[in-house]
């Protein structure tokens, strides 16, 4: 018995069902409205009680760090590996992942939290909010809502995380000029994670990634777009965050 | 053969030296002074993922031309590389769960920790330095993260309220520690593994740095763990590899806390 919470196809939640995909995993998908706190209700933190999503259950084990449960859909389950066998393309996958994870995927989520979060649920009810905010169990998680609900972002921090963002890009950038995926020869875990954080960049970021600026990055996007897998998984998208994957497709 | 790049056996410099120990690999020791800035002179081995790790100073193992940085991936090249020792041992869910503290840790514990002991070993230590010549060397630094780092150490940034903040940011994390090795003999569950050896090297100097969130009364469990862990030969031998009289004073700046608060 294989069940995933999560959102939508994008940044954390994307992961494991990206990997699922890749691998050919058939699951239970149970889908949580992050802008509706479904992650914060009683019967979600009897699964995960730190409240974040995604999380796996797996004949009874959960998992709910998306990055390591990527590592277990690849161990544990038949299909292609996700995983190069080469030592040494492993370790430059796990250390991109972090990058990722750390680094680069939290400067674009403070923008993306401050321009599209918050605005989605501030015009809710004061005291709604309030309660809202009072059930999440993580404190870093109470603070990263409060500041999206009632914009309190501070400009320097927004400025910050969009130096991140450009260094994070140009990082990225010259990373794909020496090698066709990100662990090196062999398409894995970190492109899909990287997937997840990036689908949008030419978006979010248009002066900055762009066939002229970025063209590695941006035929990096479009082959992964290209791959069935993404396809499936981005069709499970419920809001227009998940369409604009859509930019993507290559003008014949 | 193996180069580790490291300094005295303490926080993230720790780790690769235990994990070499138990695996009995042979590798060339290559020490350096962080704080004598030695990992930025032209020699030292260096590839973009070097400049960008986010652990700055920490430890690099170089395999032929692969130069591999960030410890807690660099415990697990070892433990792929040398299958024998097990030190992933079990299966994809303890290993599942070696990766999750793996992660846990460089997010939750590490930046407090290398907060708590820059401010107590390593703020002291650069105030022996010529001030002008230090600054200067600092400002050189890149990339900026890393340069603001070590102008945080000598700056005073470290005011009694921002660590006492730390230390209680650190509860936290460390309960889950201890929760933890309530229920399993290790942290990843009945076997020693990678996880053990990273919890190990940041939890060890939470005793003295941060008595009132680790220490015999608060947390019976860590402290039997840690002396557990010292008892192991690969952990000894690793720590006796000091060249200092205090290698438990080693510190550098670490992994940044959450930009999110």
């Amino acid at each position: 018995m294989l069940t995933l919470y999560h959102w939508e196809p994008n940044a954390n939640s994307g992961k494991p069902m990206l990997a699922l995909a890749e691998k050919g995993v058939e699951y239970q998908s149970h889908y949580l409205d992050l802008l509706n706190f479904d992650q914060h209700k009683p019967e979600y933190l009897k699964i995960n009680p730190d409240g974040t999503i995604p999380a796996l259950v797996h004949d009874g084990k959960i998992l709910t760090e998306s990055t390591p449960m990527m590592e277990y859909i690849d161990e544990t389950f038949d299909g292609p590996p996700l995983r190069p066998t080469d030592p040494k393309e492993r370790w430059r996958m796990r250390w991109w992942m972090r990058f990722f994870d750390s680094y680069f995927a939290p400067s674009l989520s403070m923008i993306g939290w401050s321009v599209f979060v918050g605005p989605a649920v501030r015009n809710r009810d004061r005291a709604e909010l309030e309660a809202a905010i009072e059930r999440i169990p993580l404190e870093s998680r109470r603070i990263a809502w409060r500041k999206a609900m009632f914009n309190q972002f501070s400009e320097a921090e927004l400025a910050e995380s969009r130096r991140r963002g450009a260094f994070g890009t140009a990082a990225l950038e010259q990373h794909l000029t020496a090698h066709p995926w990100i662990a090196g020869n062999t398409f894995s875990l970190a492109d899909i994670n990287g997937f997840n954080l990036g689908y949008a960049l030419p978006l979010s970021q248009p002066d900055r990634c762009n066939d002229e600026k970025t063209p590695h990055i941006m035929e990096w996007l479009r082959k992964i777009y290209e791959r069935p897998a993404t396809k499936a998984t981005w069709a499970k998208g419920r809001t227009q965050m998940a369409s604009r994957v859509t930019l993507l497709q290559r003008k014949s | 053969m193996l180069e580790l790049y490291h300094w005295e056996p303490n926080i993230y410099y720790l780790k690769p030296l235990i994990a070499l120990k138990e695996v009995r690999a042979p590798f060339t020791s290559r020490y350096f002074d962080p704080t004598s800035f030695e990992q930025y002179s032209p020699s030292f081995p260096q590839n973009t993922e070097s400049g960008l790790h986010l652990e700055r100073e920490g430890p690099v193992l170089v395999d032929g031309v692969t130069v591999l940085s960030s410890s807690f991936f660099i415990l697990e090249y070892i433990a792929e590389a040398f299958p024998a020792a097990n030190l992933l041992p079990g299966d994809a869910y303890e290993h599942y769960r070696a990766r999750a503290w793996g992660q846990f840790a460089a997010l939750q514990l590490s930046p407090g920790v290398c907060a708590l002991g820059c401010a107590k070993y390593l703020a002291p230590t650069l105030k022996s330095r010529d001030p002008g010549q230090l600054k200067a060397r600092i400002e050189r630094i890149e990339p900026q993260e890393r340069r603001a780092a070590w102008a945080a150490v000598i700056d005073g940034s470290y005011s009694e309220q921002a660590l006492a903040a730390v230390r209680d940011r650190l509860a936290a994390p460390v309960k889950r520690f201890e929760d933890a090795l309530g229920q399993t003999a290790w942290l990843a569950g009945p076997a020693y593994s990678v996880a053990d050896i990273d919890a190990f090297a940041m939890l060890s100097p939470l005793p003295d740095v941060a008595p009132e969130v680790v220490s015999e009364k608060a947390t019976p469990r860590i402290l039997q763990f840690l002396h557990r862990m010292r008892e192991r030969p690969a952990v000894r031998q690793a720590l006796a590899l000091a060249k200092t009289a205090r290698p438990q004073e080693a510190f550098v700046p670490g992994a940044e806390p959450s930009r999110w608060g």
